[in-house]
């Protein structure tokens, strides 16, 4: 069964068609990465299905509702993390955990949640003390205070330290493993190949090609593509985990 | 617990919690107002009673001009400046205005004329042509003061007196009517210039937007704010109270419920001002002019600084239908002339209009983002 299929969808911004006739399925538990270049309107997708923007035409529909026709009833079934995920100062961690739990209006345990994502140690600790993974970790573990089934990742990655990126890799996973579909933009290609079950490509709006990343890959190698140098067995990437070590560093 | 108000609830003890972890807020909610508080205190003379400013300059050299000037010191009335000795220096300072007036006694004054035996003399009182009101007044009570003088050596019949009685004790010293207003510009403080600064800093973090991808609804948020914003002014203006009572002998006449009921009311409309000001701007730069405009005729037609009595006519009506303005005059009824609720049903029903419409507009311009 797919819990999310979009349709057609459309959005213009003036004179510019930032989204194009948008369709795509998303199945439960698995993750789903959406790629292209900056103004793709991979954005502007992820905001109508969050709610946070209205479709112009075409439909969305997530677990059975449509998010047009009742976008509170998706807030409850969606779990939002934005690209620059920030929280008001001089708040504690537990805080910002009741805090968003209250605003479903739900009491939950927030040491439970902080554990998940191995904060609990900060638990008395303002926002602001946090490193930048420390805060992609708190703002994952507070898009799901509800038991959201879709989760929604805007480039989550960016500006972390190859350790910090691994360890949210495996917090997505973990996330994805717990039935939960999780949707998620990035800009490296090495992150969506290790990490997303399926893909679909964006440009000027429109998706280019859907599939599963080694799919993906098939298909341009059977159309005779080579890469013109020497591919080796490592690359630089595989070099720094060697030298560093796997695990997260200082207070990522 | 309905679950609305859980999560209103939840917001306001975290947001009043983060507050008091806030020490610039903190500052400008509570400190400041404390520091008008002192700076208008302190310029209406503490109990506010009237004293005159004036120069003793003795030119005598009798026992009685020493006694006397010694008792002109110890006068409530009269404040003098003990530096000024000469007329020279007296002259320059009046001209200053920094003295209202200067007391002469002139050589010879409090001598024993021969062939009496008692002492006589004239004292002068000399003012610039600005002081004539503050003059007359001196001269009417140094004479009051010779009246019980001279009957002491001369036993004189008189047949009309007059004997001045003080009625009410409740009237209004001018610090107490300062202080309402005081309170009126500690309400417009918290109530606009808090939000217009919060909520453009929130959205530009996107954490207002992050808000809003929560069932979250725009009400819950308002009602959070209101009455952690209540909770919060009612603290700052207790304290307000206390250093107005201890030190400036403030005359609180009122119900102190009443009060309470009023100054929540009074800061939760305020508050619909900044609300709607912040809800509405996108950043800073956009919500700055137009919170001047609406703050600065508010601050000075509605009574904070100086009374409405003092303006013209016309100004008075318009100024009447300002929002802060019954809310002033309200704490002021309540305050200094004892007033119920049921007393100031024509401030409460304006104050009301206001809220409505406020929270109206605050509602419909509200932005996430």
């Amino acid at each position: 069964m797919n819990m999310i299929e979009v349709k057609n969808l459309k959005k213009k911004y003036g004179d510019m068609q930032a989204v194009d006739g948008v369709s795509f399925h998303v199945k439960k538990g698995e993750i789903f990465g959406i790629l292209g270049p900056n103004g793709a309107g991979k954005t502007t997708t992820l905001e109508m299905m969050e709610t946070l923007r209205p479709i112009d035409s075409g439909t969305v529909i997530i677990d059975g509702i449509d998010v047009a026709k009742d976008p509170q009833a998706i807030k409850y079934k969606i779990g939002v993390q934005p690209q620059s995920p920030a929280f008001q100062d001089k708040t504690k961690l537990k805080e910002v955990i009741e805090m968003f739990a209250a605003a479903y209006g739900e009491k939950v345990d927030a040491m439970k949640f902080l554990r998940d994502v191995e904060l609990e140690d900060k638990a008395n600790s303002y926002y602001e003390s946090l490193s930048g993974g420390q805060k992609q970790r708190l703002s994952i573990t507070t898009a799901l205070v509800h038991g959201p089934k879709v989760f929604f990742l805007d480039e989550p990655t960016t500006g972390l330290d190859p350790q910090a990126r691994r360890h949210l890799w495996d917090l997505i996973r973990g996330v994805r493993d717990r039935g939960i579909s999780v949707i998620m933009t990035t800009h490296y290609m090495d992150e969506a190949e290790v990490l997303c079950d399926r893909i679909a490509v964006m440009d000027n709006g429109k998706i280019v090609a859907t599939d599963t990343p080694e799919n993906l890959i098939k298909q341009l190698l059977g159309r005779g593509f080579k890469k013109p140098q020497e591919v080796h067995q490592a690359n630089l990437e595989d070099v720094f985990i060697d030298l560093t070590g796997k695990d997260l560093k200082g207070d990522n | 617990m309905n679950r609305s108000l859980f999560t209103v609830l939840t917001f306001v003890r975290i947001n009043t919690k983060r507050f008091f972890r806030d020490r610039l807020a903190l500052f400008f909610s509570v400190v400041f107002p404390l520091i008008f508080l002192f700076v208008f205190g302190s310029l209406n003379g503490g109990g506010g009673d009237i004293s005159f400013k004036v120069a003793v300059i003795n030119q005598s050299s009798s026992e009685f001009s020493k006694t006397f000037s010694t008792q002109l010191k110890d006068s409530k009335v009269l404040k003098v400046n003990s530096e000024v000795t000469t007329l020279d220096v007296a002259k320059d300072k009046m001209v200053k205005s920094e003295i209202d007036a200067a007391i002469v006694l002139p050589a010879g004054f409090g001598d024993i004329a021969s062939g009496k035996d008692y002492p006589s003399g004239q004292v002068q009182v000399i003012y610039t042509q600005n002081n004539q009101q503050s003059a007359s007044a001196l001269t009417s009570i140094l004479g009051d003061q010779f009246k019980s003088v001279n009957s002491k050596f001369v036993n004189t019949d008189m047949p009309f007196t007059v004997k001045g009685e003080q009625l009410n004790e409740k009237s209004l010293s001018s610090f107490d009517y300062t202080f309402a207003g005081l309170l009126g510009f500690s309400i417009i403080g918290m109530g606009i210039f808090g939000p217009i600064n919060v909520f453009p800093e929130l959205k530009k973090m996107g954490i207002l937007r992050r808000l809003s991808t929560t069932p979250l609804k725009v009400w819950q948020y308002f009602l959070s704010t209101m009455i952690g914003q209540a909770f919060i002014g009612l603290i700052s203006m207790a304290i307000m109270f206390i250093v107005a009572i201890t030190v400036f002998h403030l005359n609180m006449v009122g119900n102190w419920f009443e009060l309470a009921v009023l100054l929540i009311l009074g800061i939760t409309t305020i508050l619909g001002i900044g609300l709607a000001l912040g809800g509405w701007a996108k950043n800073e730069r956009q919500v700055a002019p137009l919170a001047n405009i609406i703050t600065f005729p508010m601050m000075f037609l509605s009574g904070t600084f100086f009374p409405r009595f003092l303006m013209p006519e016309w100004l008075q009506t318009v100024s009447s239908f300002l929002p802060l303005t019954p809310i002033i005059d309200a704490i002021r009824l309540i305050v200094t002339e004892g007033k119920h609720l049921i007393d100031i049903l024509p401030q409460l029903g304006l104050i009301g209009i206001w809220m409505v419409i406020i929270y109206v507009i605050a509602f419909r311009v509200f932005r996430w983002e």
